[in-house]
């Protein structure tokens, strides 16, 4: 079932307060669907109170984080916290979350970068420690990392199903995203703790193809009620697409075509852009387009021209 | 040295929708409250502070928020410290950074959070802001705790308000009071929460006038030579406006099981006329220098004209 397209930004910083009102409200003028933030200890804000501060500046444009790091806090309170966004925002929030990768946060923040089945293993636990929370009703769970005892979360969220992001790489964050997300991230595989040449090469067309395989495998029928997103890390909206792409195919140790046909790149003129959006939607089921903060204003007549198409 | 003048905040726990927050915190910025506060539990009814206070301050322009108080050990102090900057950032400059040892055992419990007891609770809150303020300071900052070790971490973003968001640390107990007479510029004195419980009979008696003047005590030997510049906060949990008071004050006294005077001097009500009122806060003020007064959100109206009598007076 074809999904209509729909875009976001992702945006990590701001200087002051009136720049971000300014900014969360160009971006529902100009039609974009959603405000994402990431959620690092580098030079980013931090996604929670800014988001509740662009919701509180706009009336339709959605929010969310790209993703929320499941360790650097416990989900009762990331389920609260969120329930609290949404109730507030009549019901906006898109909750972006996944098992953690970025190895310098965990060194920022002291704590231990267990391997990945580990982590995936707790992220598992915490998505249904969230899902219970958003219930709103008493319960208990004892699971390997979580306790939680005849708790019951408030608020209940505004939207009675609050879309869950799930982002992800590797075959068993995917199929765990396909069982139990609305929104399906597909992203490079972050195993190694950093962008690295490894995460580029991952998100070329054929490791693309093979990740959206592994969704489908693991959705079964409810691939239908699942959208697609991925994040364009390069983005442009050029003339000469060639010239580009010769420019960043060494980067992916693969020739200009291939560069251009892969799952991290959107570049072209408005026209190629659209054509491949179309394209890519019909190959991966691809809807949920996330630009980054330097591309709003490039990219906002393909907004206008797609979105809701 | 601070002034000793009054201001006052509201603070509310609950709400039913953004539109409803948004007209509370217009209302209480129109009447000339300082301050909106919201509390950080797990319980029924409480909102998750963060959230709230940001959008709070996205929809007024003076009102200064704060969460009374954080419980320090929900998050890592990195992660708060990023959202309170942020928070101050993005509110340019109005946020207080209330932040308390937690003690609402139902909390720990229900979310599996292990309780430790008051004194490692309390060692911890104290690594805590170390940890917050050197993140708020410039340039890279390390910290080898007992709780918390940190490694050349530069804390983006940098709060607007230098060196940083005022800390707000209420207490009842001498250790925690300690902490905030050297680590605080607001001090909140507060009823002795060590039974774990908010209502309880032990918590009451903690607010009595004799109690009050021993925390003050505390907090003045502490503090040394920075209790003058201390602003000295107090926070309501009953403020009844009424012309006969008589019956109400009765009440309490018995359930404080105190003379009368002193149930109506203790810091936790408001209980009178208008004159009244305003009479037992200048008293208040006078023994107990205290001239930050937060009252519930319910009581935003009744009390407005002893705010716009007070305030900054």
């Amino acid at each position: 079932m074809t999904k209509p397209f729909r875009f976001g930004v992702q945006i990590s910083q701001c200087e002051s307060a009136s720049a971000w009102r300014d900014k969360a409200r160009k971006l529902e003028d100009l039609g974009y669907s959603t405000l994402f933030m990431p959620d690092h200890f580098g030079e980013e804000l931090a996604p929670l109170p800014a988001i509740a501060m662009a919701a509180a500046h706009t009336t339709t444009l959605r929010i969310g984080a790209l993703v929320f790091d499941n360790d650097y806090k416990h989900p009762a309170i990331l389920a609260k916290e969120s329930a609290t966004i949404d109730v507030l925002c009549d019901g906006r929030l898109e909750l972006g979350v996944g098992a953690g990768w970025m190895k310098t946060d965990y060194d920022a923040l002291g704590l231990q970068y267990d391997p990945p089945a580990v982590r995936v293993d707790r992220f598992e636990e915490a998505l249904h420690v969230i899902k219970q929370c958003f219930t709103g009703e008493k319960f208990t769970y004892h699971g390997e990392h979580y306790r939680i005892t005849d708790y019951a979360s408030y608020p209940k969220p505004a939207q009675a199903h609050l879309p869950i992001l799930v982002g992800g790489g590797g075959k068993r964050v995917l199929s765990i995203a396909a069982r139990e997300a609305d929104i399906v991230g597909v992203n490079p595989n972050l195993r190694a703790g950093e962008i690295g040449l490894e995460a580029a090469t991952d998100s070329l067309q054929d490791q693309t193809d093979r990740k959206i395989g592994w969704i489908r495998d693991a959705a079964g029928k409810r691939i239908d009620d699942i959208e697609i997103q991925m994040r364009f890390f390069i983005c442009k909206v050029t003339d000469d697409r060639m010239k580009l792409a010769k420019a960043m195919a060494p980067g992916f140790g693969v020739s200009p075509e291939e560069a251009l046909a892969s799952g991290a790149a959107l570049v072209g003129t408005e026209t190629e852009i659209i054509e491949q959006l179309h394209e890519r939607r019909e190959r991966w089921g691809l809807s949920y387009v996330i630009v980054g903060d330097d591309n709003i204003d490039e990219f906002a007549p393909i907004v206008a021209k797609v979105t809701g198409t | 040295m601070h002034d000793r003048r009054f201001r006052f905040a509201v603070i509310a726990p609950k709400c039913g929708s953004g539109k409803e927050l948004t007209e509370q915190a217009r209302k209480a910025e129109a009447l000339g409250y300082s301050t909106f506060f919201v509390p950080d539990h797990f319980i029924e009814h409480d909102l998750a502070p963060t959230v709230a206070l940001a959008h709070i301050a996205a929809v007024t322009d003076t009102l200064r928020v704060g969460p009374l108080v954080l419980g320090n050990d929900y998050k890592h102090p990195v992660v708060l410290a990023r959202e309170m900057a942020t928070l101050d950032l993005l509110s340019d400059g109005r946020l207080e950074l209330g932040i308390g040892a937690g003690w609402m055992t139902a909390d720990y419990e229900k979310a599996g959070i292990p309780l430790d007891r008051p004194g490692v609770r309390i060692a911890r809150l104290a690594e805590s802001i170390a940890v917050l303020k050197g993140l708020f300071a410039d340039g890279p900052f390390s910290f080898g705790g007992e709780h918390y070790r940190i490694t050349e971490l530069d804390g983006m973003p940098k709060p607007v308000q230098r060196p940083g968001p005022p800390f707000l640390i209420g207490g009842g107990g001498k250790k925690i009071l300690g902490l905030a007479a050297r680590e605080a510029q607001i001090v909140g004195i507060n009823a002795n929460l060590r039974s774990g419980e908010g209502e309880s009979r032990e918590t009451a008696q903690s607010l009595v006038p004799a109690a009050t003047d021993q925390k003050l005590a505390w907090l003045r030997e502490a503090a040394g030579d920075r209790f003058d510049d201390l602003e000295i906060q107090t926070l309501l949990g009953f403020v009844h406006v009424t012309n006969d008071a008589s019956g109400i004050v009765k009440a309490i006294a018995q359930s404080f099981d105190v003379s009368e005077d002193d149930a109506q001097l203790a810091p936790a009500t408001l209980v009178g006329s208008r004159d009244g009122i305003a009479e037992l806060l200048e008293r208040r003020r006078e023994r107990w220098q205290m001239s930050y007064i937060v009252v519930p959100v319910e009581a935003t109206e009744t009390l407005a004209p002893v705010v716009a009598r007070l305030a900054g007076t």
